[in-house]
């Protein structure tokens, strides 16, 4: 079990497969691109506090519980048991990567597993701001407020108003929501340039896995 | 060769039908549970309050046991494929011996595959880019080789091994 070079689990002598996964399984699959497409229309295509905004963020909400449930009952490579947060082992992967000897891992490489925790942190940050933002309301009752608004019934928004310090609790929400969500996009930016930069060392493509696989002869 | 990757694909169908299914129900829990709480803080002790949250915890559970079912079916689906891919190099393995022990030609072990696979004379001859009577003259020098009658007798060869083992060791279990 003790693998000589690195105490990364799965590093190729402990593992019993050398490779990434040639397709990932649909959970991780669906909620790779759910979230993806759900966070890049929040932040560039509607308009923050719409129905629109709440119901995605909703879905990014129950797209990252799956998730992580998955990671504590999926199969092998979707667990976190096979990617811990390990900051070192991450620094000596991009230390081989600029050296350009590069190893297969059975799931996330130490750097791609850190990115994926931080994608999660950052989401897990969005999503209960937004919370706070809403005063956890749903998007059916977001829906119905609007309506009300629209239809001359005003004491809608006296209900979102609240008490000072609520408010008070709400703006500094809208700070948090509105900085870590420029800083899912700055991940997501490294995140593509990272795969990008991966598939080159490895000469392998990255990204077939995440959509359907390699498509056979 | 034919049915197999139809036998993948609708195993991997399948896994991800249950996994939109996952997906779905999760979605559905997620806005219950946001529902059950906003009423928590509105009214605590209501029938209405206790009724939802034991439909929610149901719903949570039905997405633990979803999820369990999932990995399951998942794992189940990789060792069927390893345990295909096993079995379809150990078949390529002794068919390889056989052919090296009968000392077959390269170009007679590549017909010899091919008739293996069910291939008829002139499709051979199509592949290999030869004349039918070239083909035909190999396969009869492989049959002479083998030692068999022809091409049923030939194939018969590798399916009776695989048969051949399996029969008796079972029937010394049962009889034990």
């Amino acid at each position: 079990m003790a693998a000589p070079r690195s105490s990364y689990p799965g590093a190729i002598p402990a593992g019993r497969r050398d490779a990434p996964p040639s397709l990932w399984d649909p959970v991780v699959r669906i909620t790779h691109w759910g979230i993806a497409v759900s966070v890049l229309s929040n932040a560039l295509l509607n308009r923050g506090g719409s129905v629109t905004h709440v119901t995605l963020g909703w879905i990014v909400m129950a797209l990252l519980v799956l998730r992580l449930l998955w990671g504590l009952v999926g199969p092998d490579e979707a667990r976190f048991s096979a990617f811990p947060p390990n900051p070192l082992a991450a620094l000596a992967h991009l230390r081989e990567l600029v050296t350009g000897r590069v190893r297969d891992y059975p799931s996330h490489n130490p750097a791609g597993a850190l990115m994926a925790y931080a994608f999660w942190a950052t989401l897990l940050v969005v999503t209960a701001t937004g919370l706070v933002m809403t005063g956890g309301a749903t998007p059916m009752q977001v829906a119905n407020d609007k309506a009300a608004v629209a239809s001359g019934d005003w004491s809608a928004l006296i209900r979102e108003g609240g008490e000072e310090d609520e408010s008070e609790l709400s703006d500094a929400a809208k700070e948090v929501h509105e900085v870590a969500a420029n800083l899912l996009l700055i991940l997501a930016a490294l995140h593509v340039a990272g795969v990008f930069v991966e598939s080159r060392a490895m000469r392998r493509n990255l990204v077939a896995p995440m959509v359907l696989g390699e498509r056979k002869k | 060769m034919s049915a197999e990757p139809g036998l993948r694909s609708a195993g991997r169908r399948q896994a991800v039908a249950l996994s939109i299914f996952l997906l779905v129900q999760t979605l559905g829990t997620v806005f219950f549970v946001g529902d059950v709480i906003g009423d928590l803080r509105a009214e605590p002790t209501s029938f209405h309050f206790i009724f939802e949250a034991l439909v929610t915890s149901a719903l949570v559970l039905g997405i633990l046991f979803g999820a369990f079912a999932l990995r399951r079916t998942i794992e189940l689906l990789r060792a069927q494929e390893q345990a295909l891919d096993v079995a379809r190099g150990a078949l390529a393995e002794v068919i390889d011996r056989q052919f090296e022990a009968w000392a077959l030609t390269p170009a007679e072990r590549d017909v010899g595959l091919l008739a293996l696979k069910g291939l008829d004379v002139a499709e051979i001859a199509g592949l290999r880019g030869a004349a039918q009577g070239t083909v035909r003259a190999q396969l009869t020098r492989i049959y002479a080789k083998a030692g068999v009658s022809g091409r049923a007798q030939f194939a018969a060869f590798f399916v009776e091994d695989l048969l051949g083992a399996g029969v008796p060791k079972t029937a010394a279990e049962a009889a034990q």
